[in-house]
């Protein structure tokens, strides 16, 4: 298949998105007039899914919540959010036009000169998508008729019908407004990138790592409670001042000649490109080694030319090495669209963005980026300041806003939010609290016994020779700290083995037996071929529970104790023990949480987590995943998950749950109506076939932990993150939405980010402030961390299941294993 | 490529390949190519498209647009504006883009010192008063070295389907060749440049009476201009406004090119550092022996940190967990050489960026490079 350069455009793009041929086919053409409703206008062209969810109202299907969807408890605090009111000048209308042309004008850009021979009559303040024409004014007819002239001296019948008169709450009127507002950010010379828009002129130098860190923002305007708002927030991008050429050279002279064309693969693939002659962003999708850039293509004239010439030609690039392979970036297919060839890309004109999976797991570097892009929240605050100042000091800007009749805030929205009080964290008898300022009980925690304790009485601890010395002291620690939180433990069977796969695949065939409770493995380092096959015989092959440990992490005498202390409560999970608990009132409830993950480099599989609670305390839980094959749809696979579920807690508690709970993590912008129109009547019909008489309560909550939204707390004159247990359901949420906001983790640097959470359905009838708290309870219920987290523990659960299968595993794993964390 | 006219017999549509605009922006562009003109601008710009293809020419410093429709201009101004690479690896040259609002019937001393002015598909828009002020203020004013003058050819009209008068609705008039080579001569004589005459869009066989589509004037001053004094005899005032500046990143600008130095020195210093451990550690005949494979196109990377290192008696070494890498090294490098010059620029531009030993002779880093 021949692979063609991008299409010539100086217009910004999307990832891997590539402009329509000249002569747009019927179809495609007809979709233009739908450009508006999908934002289409923004990026003239190119059209993009609806990533704020509009039009999907779920509140009002919600009974209880119809008058009020706040909660109660807890202490107020003073927040501002980082959030802008957009204002418009009373009686403010957008009026919208049909344009239609006789005879039909196919090219966007025709239409636009076309229409815009007339703008004494349209005005100069105007928005056109090729078929939709927004105007601040009303035209004096509701249809008018005008003629112009084309080049050819083709005479067109324009015309210009008012379709519309939008109320400024109107969703046509948010997309406008997004519209306009990136207008606005293009008018401020910000550059834009992907969905979000940069400063060049200030870049910060990372030389040490030849990156770049250009700072910019994110931005949308939503309808939200009470008012129309930007939501602002900092974002950083970080590039690469060096080209996939220079990338690959280094490459070269860091790996093995064998392992080089694998290496760039693994490297490149999946990454996002930036090309040098035009601001176009493309996703590397293969390398061809058997190309290069004196190959040649089929151009739309249909003749033939090559790379290098048609750089030259068309950009005056001059290519230098004509040795190097291409790119290969298959354009995303959309619906609707017509399906594009792959796009050939030189990896000299490239620059890389991003940054690479080895840059991520580069412990100094991410170090060094974190200095600049992890903000502390006053300087967030300040930096968010600065685009509303760029906007109220551009007069460009404000002559626009002022055209259109609109104008933004100059401060920070502030409002009330609430601190709900912390969990009592309960553990066989003992009770404590925690500091909520870190929300975290380690220290609390030492030398108090667990809820259950899973003896290791036989089990195997396998290292390589240059180990043993590691493996014997982790074997010593966990003598010492195993009494004191009641885990009997006798000495390993210790085996040693060479530092090979299949080494360590006999040691566990020859040594394992019915009654080993689990397997701990010593590997030498991060050497993930090891760990797979590993985790992949003991979770399918032979169903026992495994601890791979990394040498080095036992190595270090000032850490070893906390270490060891650290696995002994992870083993203890892998087999089935239990922890610590919080209070939880509400009965006969089960909970569920559900993650994706999606495997973007190799099989393009996607993989479900879920995770179901079986005891009133929420410390045992039923997991299995989901392997989605090809074709299939995620949903079907959680519906036989909850099935099971459902089973097993009858098994635990001799009576099915009267409510149900899910808490669903992993949905992507732009899919909740997939899942309220789905999903959700899938859960339903699941629920419905286990018996007659069997009608439980469902409730499914919809779980971010991506959002803009930030919340600085006011201390003072000084602004801090809002302290852990910070609920917000007011001013910034959606009125359409039952949905509110909770700080629940502490950290350490830059600002904390509240996740949202939106119930979609939800025939409980308890009172939002009962779903906040219990949501805020089960934050406090991962094993993997004595302290809060973001998200609920089943989530948690769910994700690192979903991570350890699509990474590992690739199947789902035996059942057998399915009442315990062995995944932790 | 092509340029001959398609002719579709049977709808009896003339159809250029490339289209005729694009033919003319391509001549404009091979001419920029053969004169390398530093400061080019557009007269009657539209919508920029041509700017736009003149912003690729590397041996265009300064470009400037001008149109009576600020509207047309600003719609698409912005993809005149720097693109992310061109901050990333900011060019040897430097590029001010500007456009103006206004009318080339007044005269603005932002048109002064321009070697390349081309009006492309502009004269037929001017009325009466104005065309006759053009000369004036384009030859006479802006006197740049070379003019370019496109406008329809009305002789080939009759083989434009459904064009009656004009072609297009805003033209004040279309002229034969005639018509046009008498005006050019004319304007030619009076403010003493050479003219020629050629166009783009062929008539189709058999009707090559009619000549190009587009003709097109070339106009050449003919004595160059002496000095500066000139143009600063012509005090104007300005007139137009100015609805669009970009300055694109160049290395001219110290910023850019500190930026650029710090990074190429410390790139280069961790190279020499990585092989300098690789040798310390594993024999260095192994190590230049590989590279020596590398594939012959190298030209990025050809200069080999291994044997350049060697064949100077300026060698890096290691002192405690310290690695010094001398900055005569490092200058030694292609990349840093041509972008510093001179051993003290380089010296001068990193002061204070990079770790340098105390007598500032070496760069520095430690050697632990595996601990985390």
């Amino acid at each position: 298949q021949s692979c063609v350069p991008p299409s010539v455009s100086e217009e910004p793009g999307g990832r891997g998105r590539q402009k329509g041929p000249q002569r747009l086919p019927q179809h495609q053409r007809l979709q233009l007039s739908l450009g508006f409703q999908e934002l289409s206008v923004a990026d003239r062209g190119r059209r993009c899914r609806d990533f704020h969810d509009l039009g999907v109202n779920t509140r009002q299907t919600i009974e209880h919540v119809q008058e009020s969807k706040t909660g109660s408890s807890g202490s107020l605090i003073k927040l501002t959010a980082n959030y802008f009111r957009l204002t418009s000048r009373p009686q403010w209308t957008l009026y919208q036009y049909h344009v239609g042309y006789s005879p039909e004008m196919e090219a966007r850009r025709l239409r636009s000169a076309l229409l815009f021979q007339h703008e004494k009559l349209i005005g100069k303040t105007h928005a056109f998508d090729g078929a939709i024409l927004f105007l601040p004014k009303k035209l004096a007819n509701k249809v008018t008729e005008v003629l112009s002239r084309t080049r050819n001296g083709e005479d067109v019948k324009i015309t210009i019908t008012l379709t519309n008169e939008l109320p400024p709450s109107s969703p046509t009127c948010l997309q406008f407004y997004n519209i306009i507002f990136r207008r606005l950010l293009k008018m401020l010379n910000l550059q834009q990138i992907g969905r979000n828009y940069y400063n060049p002129n200030d870049p910060i130098n990372v030389p040490n790592h030849r990156l770049m860190v250009w700072p910019g923002f994110t931005s949308s305007i939503l309808q939200y409670e009470e008012s129309i708002m930007l939501c602002a927030d900092v974002s950083h991008k970080v590039l690469r001042s060096e080209t996939v050429l220079d990338f690959i050279y280094s490459l070269y002279y860091q790996v093995e000649e064998k392992r080089f064309k694998d290496t760039c693969a693994k490297e490149l693939i999946g990454l996002i490109v930036l090309t040098k002659y035009n601001n176009r962003t493309y996703r590397v999708d293969d390398i061809d080694w058997d190309a290069n850039p004196r190959c040649t293509f089929r151009k739309a004239d249909g003749s033939e030319i090559s790379y290098v010439d048609y750089y030259k030609k068309q950009y005056n690039q001059e290519i230098t090495d004509l040795n190097q392979p291409v790119l290969i970036s298959q354009p995303r297919r959309r619906s609707g669209s017509i399906l594009q060839g792959p796009v050939a890309l030189i990896p000299e004109l490239c620059f890389l963005t991003g940054l690479t999976e080895k840059m991520r797991n580069d412990f100094n570097m991410m170090k060094d980026l974190a200095v600049h892009t992890r903000l502390p929240p006053e300087q967030r605050q300040r930096e968010i300041g600065r685009l509303i100042d760029y906007i109220q000091k551009d007069d460009n800007v404000q002559k626009e806003l002022r055209d259109w009749g609109l104008r933004f805030d100059s401060k920070l929205l502030s409002f009330s939010g609430r601190v709900v009080q912390g969990e009592k964290i309960l553990q066989s008898g003992n009770v404590f609290d925690y500091n909520p300022q870190f929300a975290d009980w380690s220290k609390e925690m030492r030398g108090v016994p667990l809820i259950c304790s899973k003896p290791l009485d036989n089990w195997l601890l396998i290292y390589t020779r240059r180990n043993y010395d590691s493996a014997n002291t982790l074997l010593q620690n966990l003598f010492k700290v195993t009494p004191s939180i009641g885990i009997r433990m006798n000495k390993a069977t210790m085996i040693e083995v060479d530092d090979r796969t299949e080494a360590y695949l006999r040691a566990l065939q020859q040594n394992i037996t019915p009654e080993t409770n689990i397997v701990f493995c010593v590997l030498s380092s991060s050497q993930k071929d090891k760990y797979d096959a590993i985790k992949k015989y003991l979770c399918t092959d032979c169903p026992i529970p495994s601890q791979c440990v990394m040498a080095r992490t036992l190595s270090k005498p000032q850490t070893a104790v906390a270490v060891a202390t650290k696995i002994a409560l992870q083993m203890n999970c892998k087999m089935g023990g239990e922890l610590w608990t919080v209070e939880i009132p509400l009965k006969q409830v089960m909970i569920v949480g559900i993650d994706c993950y999606h495997d973007t480099l190799s099989g393009k599989q996607s993989i479900a987590g879920f995770v179901a609670s079986l005891n009133q305390t929420m410390t045992r839980w039923f997991s299995r995943c989901v392997v989605q094959g090809r074709g299939q749809e995620l949903v079907d696979g959680l519906k036989a998950c909850l099935q099971t579920a459902l089973r097993e807690w009858f098994k635990w508690n001799t009576y099915l749950p009267s409510r149900v709970i899910v808490y669903r993590d992993g949905v992507g912008d732009g899919q909740l109506s997939t899942l309220v129109n789905y999903e959700v009547p899938q859960f339903l019909d699941c629920l419905k076939s286990v018996g007659k008489d069997y009608n439980p309560r469902l409730t499914v909550i919809v779980v971010k932990k991506r959002v803009n939204t930030r919340f600085f707390a006011q201390w003072g004159s000084a602004l801090r993150n809002p302290p852990p247990g910070t609920v917000v359901d007011v001013e910034v949420t959606r009125p359409e939405w039952y949905d509110f906001f909770i700080v629940s983790q502490a950290v350490r640097n830059g600002c904390v980010s509240p996740t949202h959470y939106n119930v979609i359905y939800d025939t409980s009838k308890l009172k939002p402030d009962h779903i906040q708290r219990l949501t805020y309870k089960l934050c406090h219920m991962y094993y993997n961390w004595s302290g809060v987290i973001r998200v609920p523990a089943p989530c948690q659960y769910a994700h690192k299941l979903a991570f350890l299968v699509g990474q590992s595993i690739h199947r789902e794993p035996n059942l057998l294993l399915s009442d315990r964390l062995y995944y932790l | 490529m092509d340029k001959n006219v398609q002719e579709e017999q049977s709808m009896g549509i003339i159809k250029f390949t490339p289209p005729l605009y694009k033919q003319r922006y391509e001549f404009v562009k091979d001419l920029v190519g053969k004169y390398k003109p530093k400061k080019v601008a557009d007269l009657g710009c539209a919508d920029c498209t041509l700017l736009w293809m003149l912003k690729f020419c590397n041996c265009i410093e300064v470009l400037a647009g001008l149109d009576i429709r600020a509207s047309v201009m600003k719609e698409k101004m912005h993809r005149l504006s720097p693109l992310p690479a061109d901050f990333l690896q900011p060019a040897e040259r430097s590029l001010t883009v500007t456009l103006h609002h206004g009318s080339v019937a007044q005269k603005d001393p932002c048109m002064l010192g321009f070697d390349l002015v081309t009006c492309i598909e502009l004269i037929e828009h001017l009325e009466e008063s104005e065309l006759r002020k053009f000369p004036e203020v384009v030859f006479g004013f802006m006197a740049p070295s070379i003019v370019v003058i496109s406008t329809p050819n009305s002789e080939f009209n009759p083989l434009l389907p459904g064009v009656t008068l004009f072609r297009h609705p805003d033209h004040k008039f279309e002229w034969t060749r005639e018509q046009f080579q008498n005006w050019a001569l004319e304007t030619a004589r009076h403010y003493d440049y050479s003219v020629e005459f050629t166009g783009v869009g062929h008539p189709p066989t058999g009707m090559e009476n009619v000549g190009f589509c587009s003709q097109i004037g070339v106009f050449v001053r003919k004595h160059p201009q002496t000095s500066e004094f000139l143009q600063s005899e012509k005090p104007t005032e300005a007139v137009y406004k100015m609805v669009f500046k970009a300055v694109y990143p160049s290395l001219k600008d110290e910023k850019y090119l500190q930026n650029a130095v710090v990074s190429e020195v410390i790139f280069t210093a961790r190279i020499i550092k990585q092989s300098l451990l690789y040798r310390l550690m594993s024999g260095h005949e192994e190590y230049n022996e590989r590279k020596s494979k590398f594939p012959p196109s190298v030209n990025c990377l050809s200069e080999d940190p291994g044997k350049l290192v060697v064949e100077k008696s300026m060698e890096p070494f290691v002192n405690g967990n310290m690695v010094y890498i001398p900055l005569t090294t490092i200058f030694s490098f292609p990349k840093v050489n041509r972008l510093c010059g001179t051993f003290e620029k380089l010296c001068k531009l990193i002061a204070g960026k990079v770790a340098l030993s105390s007598d500032g002779s070496a760069v520095i880093f430690s050697t632990g490079h595996k601990e985390n």
